[in-house]
């Protein structure tokens, strides 16, 4: 089996770099893996889970408030918004962070920027506290 | 000729300023390591989601794109990025130098006007006074730089040039090499520079897009402003702490050579007040001897 090359990068730091077998990446139309020899693809995707085969098999999980991706030459380059791996997710930060959205939503004077911000932030808040509790415990 | 008295008044004065900028470098410094630490953070993001767009970007995107295709410039925004704070040597005034050569030499000559949107209250406070068309300004924002700062930033830049209220937007702004150095650079941000000759050019065509080519770049475009603008801010910052950082170090070692010859100054004046004290003493006893 061969290995390419993943790079995920975050706003405030390249996150991963190293060579994988695959990724799994949550895409705006559906969920796709990307292996060796992928076509050329440039892609946006969602709120979700990030699933990396590493070259001994082992599995690393990301959580991802959404972002883009791009496939070129056996080369990944993943821009994420967000990301975090899924065992370091401080579970706190995100179930406050759920109060508040929830709170902001249902505030009756909002303006439409709020809302979709809000919904945002609620959306990536339920990611954090769903995938911490599918998978912390193995 | 000071009294002695006099020196030693002005030798406390320096000593305690010389504790300000001792401890102003000491901040700096600590603020500086944190700059430091974001901005080379910050560098990959801002690389890669240019490199990303100018992959998407296509013959298309070139000739129809609204953030793409150059428009006849009858007005530019400049944004000018200087600091809150002064005492840091000619960080600001390096800026402010800057931008009105840039407005001055390039765009008056040729009948541009320019219009001055400026970060950071030095600039501002510069600019406000004099005659320049300000349009917005956003000051007191370094001591909490925050990621929506550069939103906002962003989004005006993006109505405003939309709307046709300007027709290029150029930022001037202190790069950060290194703490002893800074560089300034005068940027475009819109419309988006494209680089020619990339090697994923002949890959371009054969791209697969997710969901469809419009859909991505119209998701990316806003961001790439943002993650531009970001980056923008935090080299600024970490420039000015820098900046800083040497100036206060400068202070200090100034504040020192100064205090050495006041020092100097002091002794002297004491040696010749006691040189004349014994000379009265000894002229006195030999009067007397003599008497």
């Amino acid at each position: 089996m061969q290995f390419f090359n993943l790079e995920i990068v975050a706003p405030a730091k390249i996150t991963f770099s190293a060579p994988v077998k695959s990724v799994t990446i949550p895409g705006t139309l559906g969920e796709f893996q990307v292996l060796y020899n992928h076509a050329p693809m440039i892609a946006t995707f969602e709120v979700g889970k990030i699933k990396i085969v590493n070259e001994n098999d082992s599995e690393t999980l990301y959580a991802t408030g959404g972002g883009t991706v791009e496939v070129l030459n056996n080369k990944v380059l993943v821009l994420a918004d967000s990301i975090e791996e899924i065992e370091k997710i401080d579970i706190d930060r995100a179930k406050n962070a759920l109060e508040r959205a929830k709170k902001r939503l249902s505030d009756p004077d909002k303006n439409k920027i709020d809302v979709t911000r809000a919904e945002a932030a609620l959306a990536r808040a339920m990611n954090r506290i769903h995938l911490t509790e599918k998978y912390s415990a193995r | 000729m000071p009294t002695l008295r006099d020196i030693k008044t002005r030798i406390k004065g320096v000593q305690s300023t010389q504790q300000i900028t001792k401890a102003m470098k000491m901040v700096a410094a600590a603020k500086l390591r944190r700059a430091q630490e974001n901005i080379i953070n910050a560098r990959p993001y801002a690389k890669k989601i240019s490199s990303i767009l100018n992959h998407l970007i296509t013959d298309d995107d070139r000739a129809s794109n609204p953030f793409i295709v150059p428009r006849e410039v009858k007005k530019v925004a400049v944004v000018s990025v200087s600091a809150d704070r002064g005492m840091c040597g000619a960080f600001n005034s390096n800026i402010i130098k800057e931008t009105s050569r840039y407005i001055e030499e390039e765009l008056k000559p040729k009948g541009i006007e320019a219009l001055l949107y400026c970060v950071g209250k030095k600039g501002n406070d510069f600019y406000a006074k004099r005659d320049y068309d300000v349009i917005n300004s956003k000051v007191g924002i370094f001591g909490t730089l925050k990621y929506e700062l550069s939103l906002e930033i962003s989004e005006f830049i993006i109505s405003g040039y939309l709307k046709g209220d300007f027709d290029k937007v150029v930022v001037i702004y202190n790069e950060f090499k290194t703490v002893m150095q800074q560089k300034i650079v005068c940027e475009e941000l819109l419309p988006i520079p494209v680089f020619e000759g990339d090697v994923a050019e002949k890959y371009s065509d054969n791209y697969i897009y997710e969901p469809d080519h419009d859909a991505i770049i119209k998701f990316l475009l806003p961001k790439h402003l943002k993650a531009q603008i970001w980056r923008v801010l935090l080299e600024s910052y970490a420039s000015e702490n820098g900046a800083k950082m040497t100036a206060m170090d400068n202070a200090t070692a100034n504040a020192n050579e100064l205090i050495k010859n006041l020092t100097i100054t002091f002794n002297k004046a004491r040696q010749t007040a006691i040189t004349t004290e014994i000379l009265e003493i000894v002229s006195g006893a030999n009067a007397l001897k003599a008497g």
